[in-house]
């Protein structure tokens, strides 16, 4: 008797947690995964340009490996991820490392850290166009001054993809550092008290103690990143849309320009699918690194 | 002993000295815009760039008599206060069950449509809105927004109720209380600054989202951001305007994170990291 009334409580305990967590999955369901799929299907499909649209079977995945322009996406994807990820992850372990040596922060200072990532990307970018415009520019100005040549910066092709990784390192360093700092904060200070005692350099420490130590934080702070990189858009689309030519051209940039400028949805969506595989694939891989360097 | 005491003042004062020198590379260029925001146009432009001049608000005149700068900000506000009030209203039911049960997947699975790239929905987003005529109307830019900011609202709280103790809902739970009213009369207060940070959250990264407004907002309800794309493309010439712009549209997230700046990391890092 009382054991029927205890699982009926535990149903309706069950059904009352579901209640509450239903509308937060329909939302996604209606939203993403429905949408998803619909995705998947546009995939396999053709418009013609009166609209008409038809099954292509995987006519949209071959035109994909036999197009210059998604390679070319992919090499600038990786690029800019890779090159925008090293600068990020160095220059946060020494900023954090300066942030913890520096023990008190008025709030003040943590607020105009945090600033640059609260920004929207697309303000960043705004001003650093101004600020690099090749002829009237103040970082050519600084340049100059100091007797180097003025740079093109976001106008020349060879160099637009490491400025724009500039760009967003200047936004998200700041970003990486706090995490890092985190984990710092967190060291069980044990370890330290016997280096000191058997004399290791600071440097040593770093190196044998610190950075070991503090590798899962930093493969946390690299999943974060890895996965806005992957799918740069909003500095670039502000910035160049892609160019000069080709020059910046990320899949993601592409595949918005294939979809929503030359209206070839169904082309757009195989780009979109792989470059979400890419994605995915990028975190799994972190996450298996993870698990590796744990402690 | 006096030799570690002085290696030691000068290890303090190398790290203040790399202290001041990255606020410095942080600093300048926000400074920048917002310097050039209160140039004379003529002055905007000069070479070499000069930092000293008479402030003038020229160009903040210029951006609202050329643009409707004030429309775009109003639609700004609503796509943002409306998300942010949905991810809400979901994700705070979410994230209690999530945290009561121990079932995760609610939560992942708003987290994995977080990390796809949003062009990835957008293509179907925008060939179902064109078919029930929805392209460019506030619900849409709203649902939109929500996918942003659901997932925040459920992995900010997330920590705020695992930390609740169980012994503070079992009385509740004795006296026969259901769990929405458990959750709305118990819980919530105790989650308060929880909230609050995950919506100030949630209002930043939905304000700051720009590539959906691109394709799904109209003329009438484009979003400042959307917007920002034209300011680039008339003002060449007017960096005067586009520095306004630019500062005008940073505000509202930088003071709203300034407010938060402490529980900011373990915020943003969705609970990876204990801030």
């Amino acid at each position: 008797m009382s054991d029927s009334a205890a699982t009926l409580t535990q149903d309706r305990q069950k059904l009352e947690m579901a209640a509450l967590s239903a509308p937060a999955v329909i939302f996604t369901v209606a939203m993403i995964a429905f949408p998803v799929v619909y995705t998947i299907w546009l995939g396999f499909q053709t418009f013609s340009s009166t609209g008409k649209q038809s099954f292509a079977g995987l006519a949209n995945y071959s035109k994909l490996i036999s197009d210059y322009e998604f390679w070319h996406g992919l090499w600038i994807t990786i690029a800019l991820f890779v090159l925008s990820l090293v600068l990020q992850l160095v220059f946060g372990v020494w900023l954090a490392l300066v942030l913890f040596h520096a023990k008190r922060l008025p709030g003040i200072v943590r607020s105009l850290f945090i600033s640059p990532f609260m920004m929207p990307p697309v303000v960043a970018g705004m001003m650093w166009l101004v600020i690099l415009d090749p002829s009237l520019g103040a970082a050519n100005y600084i340049l100059q001054s100091f007797g180097l040549p003025p740079s093109d910066w976001l106008a020349s092709p060879s160099l637009v993809i490491p400025t724009v990784a500039l760009i967003d390192s200047w936004q998200w360093t700041p970003y990486v550092a706090l995490i890092v700092l985190g984990g710092l904060q967190s060291l069980p200070t044990s370890v330290y008290e016997a280096a000191q005692i058997d004399g290791a350099s600071a440097f040593k420490t770093f190196q044998r103690i610190t950075l070991p130590l503090l590798l899962p934080t930093i493969v946390t702070a690299a999943i974060l990143r890895s996965v806005d990189l992957l799918r740069f858009f909003d500095i670039i689309y502000i910035t160049t849309q892609g160019g000069p030519g080709n020059a910046s051209n990320t899949l993601n940039i592409y595949g918005f320009r294939v979809g929503f400028e030359f209206f070839n949805i169904g082309y757009a969506s195989a780009l979109m699918l792989t470059l979400t595989a890419i994605v995915f694939g990028a975190v799994l891989a972190f996450n298996r690194l993870r698990g590796a360097v744990a402690w | 002993m006096n030799d570690a005491a002085n290696t030691e003042r000068w290890i303090h004062r190398l790290n203040t000295v790399q202290l001041v020198l990255a606020g410095i590379i942080i600093m300048a260029p926000t400074v920048w815009m917002v310097l050039s925001s209160f140039k004379p146009s003529f002055e905007v432009t000069a070479y070499p760039p000069t930092l000293v001049f008479t402030p003038t608000l020229e160009n903040y005149a210029e951006l609202t008599r050329t643009t409707p700068f004030l429309s775009y900000a109003l639609n700004s506000l609503i796509v943002t206060v409306g998300s942010t009030a949905l991810g809400l209203l979901f994700g705070i039911p979410a994230a209690f069950a999530v945290s009561w049960t121990r079932i995760t997947w609610p939560a992942i699975l708003t987290l994995a449509a977080r990390m796809a790239p949003g062009t990835l929905f957008l293509l179907p987003w925008y060939v179902m809105f064109r078919q029930i005529g929805m392209i460019g109307s506030y619900t849409a830019l709203i649902l939109s927004h929500a996918v942003i900011t659901l997932p925040i609202v459920i992995w900010v709280l997330l920590p705020s109720f695992d930390v609740i103790p169980r012994s503070v809902f079992e009385a509740a739970q004795v006296d026969g209380c259901s769990f929405t009213r458990i959750l709305w009369r118990i819980a919530m207060p105790l989650v308060a600054s929880g909230v609050a940070v995950s919506a100030i959250l949630a209002f930043v990264f939905s304000w700051n989202y720009f590539l959906f407004a691109l394709v799904l907002s109209n003329g009438d309800t484009k979003t400042l951001i959307a917007a920002a794309f034209n300011f680039i493309g008339e003002g060449s010439t007017q960096w005067g305007a586009l520095m306004a712009a630019a500062t005008l549209i940073a505000l509202p997230p930088l003071v709203l994170a300034a407010l938060v700046q402490r529980w900011l990391v373990s915020g943003l890092t969705l609970g990876a990291v204990k801030g």
